[in-house]
C-alpha cells in the first residue's frame, strides 16, 4: 500500500502543531530504499510537557486516539485511528541512539507535498535495531545492511 | 589435468538467485527519489493479519 498520502498528512500535521519528530524504524528504512514493510510509523521525539501537549493536538488533528499501551514499563505514546487502523508510535528514546539532536542532524529531509519529514539515517536505524536485538529487528538487519552498502556504492539520486 | 567445475546444488543456486533478486530490488528502489519509495505500508486486517 502506498504510504505517500498518509506520510504527507503526518508531515503537514506535525508542521502545523510544531512537533519535531524524526521518523525511525522500518518506515524510515524503506524510504532509504530497503525492501522492508511495516504496519506503523515510529517516531523519536523529545519528551517534554510542551511536546506532550503538541502530541495531543496531533492526535486530535489526525482524528486518532492517544494511548499508552506499555505504561508504566515504557514511555511509548501510540496514536491509533480506528477508521483505517493507522498507527503512529512516539518514543522518547530508542536503543542505540544517545540523543535526538545527533539523530536529527544526521537525518534526511524528505519533501512530501508542501511539508518536509525528518527521516533518520540508515546508519542510525541499523545501529538502533542492532542495539534492540529483538528477533524481528535481527530479521531485517541483513537487508538493511545490504541496502546501506548499495546506497554507499550508488551515485546520489538526482532530483 | 584440468579440474572440473562443480555444479551448484539446488540450494546454492536458489540462495544466489535470492541474493541477486534482493540486490536488484534495492537498486530499483535507490533509482527512485526518496519521496517515491513509499510502497511499504502493510494494511491491517482484523487483529493479527496484514497485507500490502
Amino acid at each position: 500500500m502506498d504510504a505517500h498520502p498518509i506520510l504527507s498528512t503526518i508531515a503537514r500535521v506535525l508542521h502545523e502543531e510544531g512537533l519535531e519528530a524524526v521518523l525511525v524504524g522500518n518506515a524510515a528504512a524503506a524510504l532509504h530504499g530497503a525492501p522492508v514493510t511495516t504496519v506503523d510509523f515510529d517516531f523519536l521525539y523529545r519528551k517534554t510537557p510542551a511536546n506532550l501537549r503538541k502530541l495531543k493536538a496531533v492526535a486530535k488533528a489526525l482524528d486518532a486516539t492517544l494511548l499508552r499501551p506499555c505504561y508504566p514499563a515504557s514511555d511509548l505514546f501510540r496514536l491509533m485511528r480506528d477508521q483505517d487502523l493507522l498507527q503512529l508510535d512516539f518514543m522518547g528514546r530508542i536503543d542505540g541512539v544517545r540523543s535526538i539532536v545527533g539523530l536529527r542532524n544526521r537525518a534526511s529531509r524528505v519533501n512530501l507535498g508542501d511539508h518536509e519529514l525528518l527521516v533518520a539515517s540508515l546508519v542510525d536505524i541499523i545501529r538502533s535495531k542492532r542495539a534492540a536485538g529483538r528477533p524481528r529487528d535481527k530479521a531485517v538487519l541483513e537487508i538493511l545492511e545490504k541496502a546501506l552498502h548499495e546506497k554507499t556504492q550508488a551515485p546520489p539520486h538526482k532530483a | 589435468m584440468k579440474k572440473r567445475k562443480r555444479r551448484l546444488t539446488k540450494h546454492e543456486a536458489l540462495k544466489l538467485e535470492t541474493e541477486r533478486a534482493l540486490l536488484e530490488q534495492i537498486r530499483r528502489h535507490l533509482a527512485l527519489p526518496m519521496e517515491k519509495r513509499t510502497h511499504f505500508l502493510r494494511k491491517r486486517i482484523g487483529f493479527q493479519a496484514s497485507c500490502l
